[in-house]
């Protein structure tokens, strides 16, 4: 059996209140795994958790098998945080911002450059690489921070909501690419409030509310959980997060 | 407060928008309970020290004269270069950070009303700060015997109504001649410039005429004897606080015109600044070739790189860094003063550590702590401490060529004291820098203006006074070798 991507065991968290209570998950390599669930119900705390970004009060992380919480660096160096709100520096331009998450990721110039230079052209931002990010719309400033969190070609892609403010034209660039890089064996965990993404990308979904994983499995078997066969995912999931 | 009194008027108007605005401004100023707690505590007991002064004074007779209103026009000056630098920051915030302008101007409401508004709120938040300082004081004393001193609120407002209108007509017109964001760097750097223009004037008169007086009794002394502050005009400040009715008249009068007049002339040129500052075109630089050139080996490189990047490209904050330095001068003045009591090298082996510690300080705490992207450090593979190092280097190595100066100067007269004071220097900067990066607390480098630089005044004091003392130690070290 292959070692899972992302394996949570018992994770809690609270602040003031209980925001996760116990939530177990474990998404498999190599799959597109969407993360649905009403707002407040643990999304973001739970990958925040998962990249080391927030501290959790109890339970295990584990990153292809690596323990997250005691050996932090060996997990980040295989994973890649891309938040709704992009991590830029507005007085850097898209090919210094590489440059400098390359140097934090310790990528050798030699291999940097080029995959940066491919990572700008493929998201169309070759003609801005020189132009500092302070000027961009929502949309250019989420393909640059895109582009950073593939600049170090990381197994495990975790994203949240990586679709905000982007063109639909962006939008489908985006899904190809989350799509491209499963199919060349990577793992992409995405939180997103359109379900139609999740519908059409996702191998897997997992749907958490109230801080615990309510349901998961591919879109069939949470049909079949709803109990109805020919439903959306969006009936599906309020049916089931109703439940909740 | 606020809230009950905006409920009392009707939504829109100038009086609400205005106290809109002073809300705030109030909520700017950040702070939890505690500190409103603390604050109001700490203003319970200047207001006491007010009423005990209105006892006092209840019975002894407070005129006005030539030396009175020179004393006043002396302050008011002070107080007016302060007020201008407040009225900047706070016009660049309404025109640039507030981020509510999209949303009254899209209200249905006459632009000018918003205009009034934004221009009362900054007048508001000006006066605020300073009647804090003088009001308690003022008001008990003025209700025991002397009213005619109510008439310094009047002065206090017409200061602030000027500053504000100075402040806001300053940011505009620099939007209007520079564009948006080159109007925010200049404004930034006039707002320092106004705020430490008092001390550098004072300074240099002290320089010149070779005595040890404050800076504010210099000015009075200068002004006393050039004959100022007697005439209609110098004395129309002094005259009003001592509650002249015609001063009072004059002074509030012609601010308020001068509100009115700026209110009306600067709606059109609000708008348009506005409408500029909310598209912020980037500067479009042409694509330069390959993109090596911006791949390092290492993360030291890796840090140093992007902060000497953003840090160039701040010129702002360059500038502010810099005037901190400029505070310093006196040391530098006392020591190459015609017959000067302090040896040369020890003096510049001090004055080179004290820099050194300040700069670094500030270095360090822009790498540190003005961080646009907080996370993206904390999810890297880097461990904690080595980006502190790495952070710690950069900031040195960036103050390295200032730092570098005073210890060459002194190898002109002993090769060992200019070591010494090398040693010295580096080891006042790594003290001071290791102290920033240890607590620092990441926030974006576009909030700068507002946060409390090294997150506290005991920090702060703390790390001048460590270079303060490898300062002196290097200075008895130089002179002993």
């Amino acid at each position: 059996m292959s070692i899972p991507a992302l394996r949570i065991a018992g994770l809690q968290k609270s602040f003031g209140k209980p925001v996760i209570t116990g939530l177990d998950l474990t998404v498999g390599a190599g799959q597109l795994y969407a993360l649905l669930g009403p707002n407040g119900a643990g999304k973001t705390t739970t990958l925040r958790m998962a990249v080391g970004l927030t501290e959790p009060d109890a339970g295990e992380i584990e990153i292809f098998g690596i323990d997250a919480r005691r050996r932090p660096q060996e997990a980040k160096a295989i994973t890649a945080w891309l938040p709704d709100e992009p991590m830029l520096y507005d007085k850097l331009t898209p090919a210094e911002y590489l440059g400098f998450v390359a140097g934090l990721w310790r990528i050798p110039p030699d291999q940097a450059a080029p995959e940066a230079e491919r990572l700008l052209r493929w998201l169309e931002l070759w003609e801005v690489r020189d132009t500092r990010c302070e000027g961009f719309s929502r949309g250019m400033q989420q393909k640059v921070a895109l582009a950073g969190a593939l600049i170090h070609d990381p197994q495990l892609l975790i994203l949240d909501e990586p679709l905000t403010g982007l063109d639909a034209a962006m939008a489908r660039s985006v899904k190809d690419a989350l799509r491209a890089a499963v199919d060349a064996g990577k793992t992409v965990i995405v939180t997103t409030h359109i379900l139609e993404v999740a519908e059409r990308l996702a191998d897997r979904i997992g749907i958490i509310a109230g801080g615990r994983l309510l349901a998961e499995g591919t879109l069939e078997e949470l049909r079949a959980l709803a109990g109805a066969e020919d439903m959306t995912l969006e009936d599906t999931f309020i049916r089931l997060t109703s439940r909740a | 407060m606020i809230g009950w009194a905006m409920r009392r008027l009707p939504p829109g108007g100038l009086a609400w928008l205005t106290l809109h605005e002073l809300r705030g401004n109030l909520r700017a100023a950040g702070g939890g309970r505690t500190r409103w707690i603390v604050g109001g505590l700490v203003l319970l007991g200047y207001t006491g020290l007010g009423i005990f002064f209105s006892t006092m004074l209840a019975d002894t007779p407070i005129r006005g004269g030539p030396i009175a209103w020179l004393a006043v026009l002396t302050a008011s000056l002070l107080l007016f270069t302060f007020m201008i630098t407040q009225s900047l920051l706070a016009a660049q915030r309404t025109l640039y950070e507030a981020g509510d302008l999209d949303l009254l101007f899209s209200a249905p409401l006459d632009p000018r009303t918003v205009v009034s508004a934004k221009l009362l709120g900054i007048a508001g938040g000006v006066m605020l700060t300073f009647s804090l300082f003088l009001l308690p004081i003022l008001v008990p004393v003025a209700a025991f015997g002397h009213p005619g001193l109510l008439g310094a609120v009047a002065l206090l407002v017409a200061l602030a109504l000027t500053a504000a209108c100075i402040g806001l007509g300053v940011t505009l017109a620099l939007a209007r001649t520079a564009g948006p964001r080159a109007a925010r760097t200049v404004g930034q750097i006039l707002a320092a410039l106004a705020g430490a223009s008092f001390f550098l004037v004072t300074q240099i008169f002290n320089q010149e005429h070779e005595n040890r007086q404050s800076g504010l009794s210099l000015l009075f002394e200068t002004m006393r004897t050039r004959g100022y502050g007697n005439g209609a005009i110098g004395s129309l400040p002094g005259r009003a606080a001592f509650g002249e009715p015609l001063a009072i008249l004059l002074l509030f009068g012609g601010a308020a015109l001068l509100f009115a007049l700026t209110g009306w002339a600067m709606r059109h040129l609000f708008l348009q600044s506005y409408r500029a500052g909310g598209t912020r075109p980037a500067s479009k630089r042409a694509a330069k070739g390959g993109i090596a050139r911006h791949f390092q080996q290492g993360l030291f490189a890796t840090i140093f790189a992007k902060e000497l990047r953003l840090l160039l490209r701040d010129p702002a904050l360059v500038f502010q860094m810099l005037l901190r330095i400029v505070y310093l001068a006196p040391i530098l003045l006392v020591a190459f003063r015609d017959g000067r009591a302090l040896p040369l090298a020890p003096t510049l082996a001090f004055t080179s550590v004290v820099i050194a510690g300040q700069l670094v300080s500030s270095l360090a705490w822009l790498a540190a702590s003005a961080e646009d992207a907080p996370d993206l450090l904390k999810v890297a593979p880097v461990a904690k401490d080595d980006l502190d190092f790495a952070k710690l280097l950069a900031a040195m190595a960036l103050a390295a060529p200032l730092g570098l100066l005073l210890p060459i100067a002194i190898a002109f007269q002993t090769i060992l004291g200019a070591l010494v004071a090398l040693v010295f220097t580096a080891g006042a900067g790594a003290a001071v820098g290791y102290l920033e990066v240890a607590h620092a607390q990441p926030a974006p480098r576009s909030t700068f203006q507002r946060r409390q630089r090294g997150g506290g005044i005991v920090r702060n004091l703390f790390e001048f006074l460590i270079a303060l003392i490898l300062g002196l130690v290097a200075g008895v070290l130089v002179y002993l070798v």
